[in-house]
């Protein structure tokens, strides 16, 4: 059986009139069935345009080139825009950040609900309601069928979450894209929806792709993690190794960089600088001017990917082969 | 022990709803309602809650940045309250705030000599050269280079604006700063430098800070106390380490334990709450959490519970507390 997802070299771009923003430059990776996966970053890393751009959702001036997108062996990039709308919201769906801002304001909640439900499932009027009013008890939204006839801005932030993920299970999808959930929501409620998510996520048998910038709300919720910087894939594993033993000094910096809540930290040991410009990305490494283990070949080339263990790959020369033959 | 800085004696702020014809004040929205606590010189106290129970405003009221509905705070000797004009003025030389969001915080069209070094001239302490001199040392000191001075905020990222924020606030050499919100609009490899920074200068001028946060595991990591805000009241406030390890509201229970956990093996047992948070226009009967408390009984409904000393200056305010 082939994998869920396969993503081979995506190369996704911005043509500005500054200049060209290279968001996702060349990323690969795959998604198993049943399997969650998170994609961790700072803001401006391409976590989001990246999973935009496998479901084509990346407007003019961007650009969209890869080797392959393939969910269950089919290439979407030859698809066209009718057959590829079959697929949106139906075998693959998103549920974005902030829930005030992706739910229409002038429509109900039951009405955006069964338009997605009645398009891809053909079920009329009366049988798209019902089914809604289901999604919305599944996710725990109390007295259903008032909620269904009410406005987004009647509800609060994590009912809004709870509806808009609703909305995005209501066809099954094969794949879930959830593009930071619970950043927009408190802590109390963030527990409440990450519950929700693991809950479904064993009911219906869906892969997630977790994007987020908590490496915290990451190890709660997904089996392997992607580690994206400026565009790039820097390290990927399974969440355990992520954690324990991290490999690539931006990582490592992450995880020191935040305080914990279950220990007490003298000092917190911050990554120096900030993230380059997108328009003027660094040569050679993107995080060589942050890293404090930086050499000369890091300025000049980018490292490929090498790997530690099964499963486990860094792109950075202190782990790479090639840079061991050029020492010796 | 040595004695407080800033001491709160029920401080309270309430917007006005206004309805009707001729919109008169049909009810209130109790943004803070009868705080008091205190603040020990060159301690940060932590104030933690989730958004809309009124840890922003309560900041900005203890600074009168905001006009009080009633109580008292006073600031060393100081009724800030009942101070005015001119008086008041020269108070706020010693007390400064730091903005959540460094991109609106900032006049876009002034640059950032400009911003640092403006509160220099309106409080009289240096013009020209020396007002220069002054600001780049300043910013040095916040890890900026001296030649920033001629650039706008727009060329800035968001990260080294914060540093501008918190020159501006150290410009007057105050000693109580209430800083809301300094990091969460900051990238997370960010916030670790800033907090950094805080700490250097805390110790560097002996600055008293009241951090203003959602984030638990900071305010864990940089305050000595912590208060625990919900719906305008203050639920349990006590030294850092006591609060943590041994939280005794169930609000606090919940809280701590709702913040995920960097550690794939953490086994912890999630105290998920029910519901929102109600509306401050409309809080409930009796304690403010019952609705969402699982141990709440029947006089939680009925009788308001006060914040209560349970030894060695842990104070909560639960009816139940001796059964946690």
């Amino acid at each position: 059986m082939p994998d869920l997802l396969e993503v081979k070299n995506l190369y996704t771009s911005f043509h500005t009139e500054d200049g060209v923003v290279p968001a996702v430059n060349g990323i690969t990776f795959n998604l198993k069935h049943g399997e969650s996966l998170g994609i961790v970053g700072e803001s401006g890393c391409g976590k989001s345009v990246a999973c935009l751009s496998i479901m084509r959702l990346i407007d003019h001036p961007g650009k969209i080139k890869a080797d392959a997108i393939k969910l269950d062996g089919v290439e979407l990039q030859s698809l066209s825009e009718k057959k590829m709308r079959t697929i949106r919201g139906n075998e693959m769906a998103f549920i974005f950040q902030e829930p005030m801002t992706s739910l229409n304001p002038v429509y109900t909640i039951g009405f955006q609900l069964q338009e997605a439900i009645q398009l891809h499932q053909g079920l009329n009027k009366k049988q798209s309601r019902t089914k809604s009013e289901e999604m919305l008890k599944m996710v725990g939204i109390p007295r259903a069928e008032k909620v269904f006839d009410e406005y987004p801005h009647s509800l609060s932030g994590g009912m809004r979450q709870r509806a808009m993920i609703a909305m995005a299970l209501s066809c099954e999808p094969k794949i879930l894209f959830a593009d930071e959930p619970t950043t927009a929501l408190d802590v109390t409620i963030q527990a409440q929806i990450l519950e929700l998510m693991n809950d479904l996520k064993q009911r219906i048998n869906t892969s997630i792709i977790f994007i987020s910038h908590d490496l915290g709300v990451i190890s709660e919720m997904v089996d392997r993690v992607i580690v994206m910087y400026c565009g790039s894939i820097i390290e990927d594993a399974d969440i355990r190794t992520i954690i324990k033993n991290p490999k690539h000094p931006y990582t490592f910096g992450l995880i020191n960089s935040k305080p914990r809540i279950d220990v007490d930290l003298d000092k917190l040991i911050p990554i120096p600088g900030s993230v380059p410009n997108p328009l003027n990305i660094p040569s050679g490494c993107p995080y060589q001017p942050r890293c404090e283990s930086a050499m000369d070949i890091c300025k000049s080339k980018m490292p490929g990917k090498s790997q530690i263990n099964e499963g486990h790959h860094v792109s950075c020369w202190l782990f790479s082969k090639q840079e061991g033959k050029i020492k010796s | 022990m040595t004695e407080p800085i800033v001491k709160l004696e029920n401080v309270k702020k309430y917007f006005p709803i206004r309805g009707g014809v001729f919109s008169r004040v049909v009810g209130n929205i109790k943004a803070v309602d009868d705080i008091s606590f205190s603040i020990q010189k060159g301690e940060t106290l932590g104030l933690v809650g989730e958004s809309g129970c009124g840890k922003s405003t309560l900041g900005r009221t203890i600074l009168k940045l905001l006009d009080p509905t009633a109580g008292k705070v006073f600031y060393k000797d100081f009724d800030i309250f009942a101070t005015q004009k001119e008086e008041l003025r020269n108070l706020r030389r010693e007390m400064q705030i730091i903005f959540q969001d460094p991109y609106s915080s900032l006049n876009p069209r002034l640059n950032v000599g400009e911003i640092v070094g403006e509160c220099l001239e309106i409080h009289g302490i240096a013009y020209g050269r020396e007002k220069q001199e002054k600001v780049e040392s300043m910013l040095e000191v916040c890890g900026l280079a001296p030649h920033h001075r001629r650039r706008y905020p727009h060329e800035f990222s968001g990260g080294q604006r914060q540093r501008i924020g918190i020159a501006r606030a150290l410009t007057l050499n105050p000693d109580f700063i209430v800083a809301d919100e300094p990091i969460s609009s900051l990238d997370v490899s960010i916030q670790a430098q800033i907090v950094n920074l805080m700490e250097e200068l805390q110790e560097k001028f002996g600055l008293t800070y009241l951090f203003i946060s959602h984030d638990l595991s900071m305010v864990r990591h940089i305050s000595d106390h912590v208060a625990v805000m919900y719906l305008g009241k203050i639920v349990e406030i006590s030294g850092k380490k006591e609060l943590y390890q041994n939280p005794l509201h169930p609000y606090t229970q919940a809280l701590l334990s709702a913040v995920p956990v960097m550690d794939p093996d953490h086994k912890s047992k999630r105290i998920i709450l029910r519901g929102d948070v109600p509306s401050p226009a409309n809080p409930p009967q009796g304690c403010n959490f019952n609705p969402r408390c699982i141990y709440a009984e029947e006089h939680c409904r009925v009788e308001e519970p006060e914040l209560r000393d349970v030894g060695s200056g842990h104070q909560v305010s639960c009816h139940l507390v001796e059964k946690m």
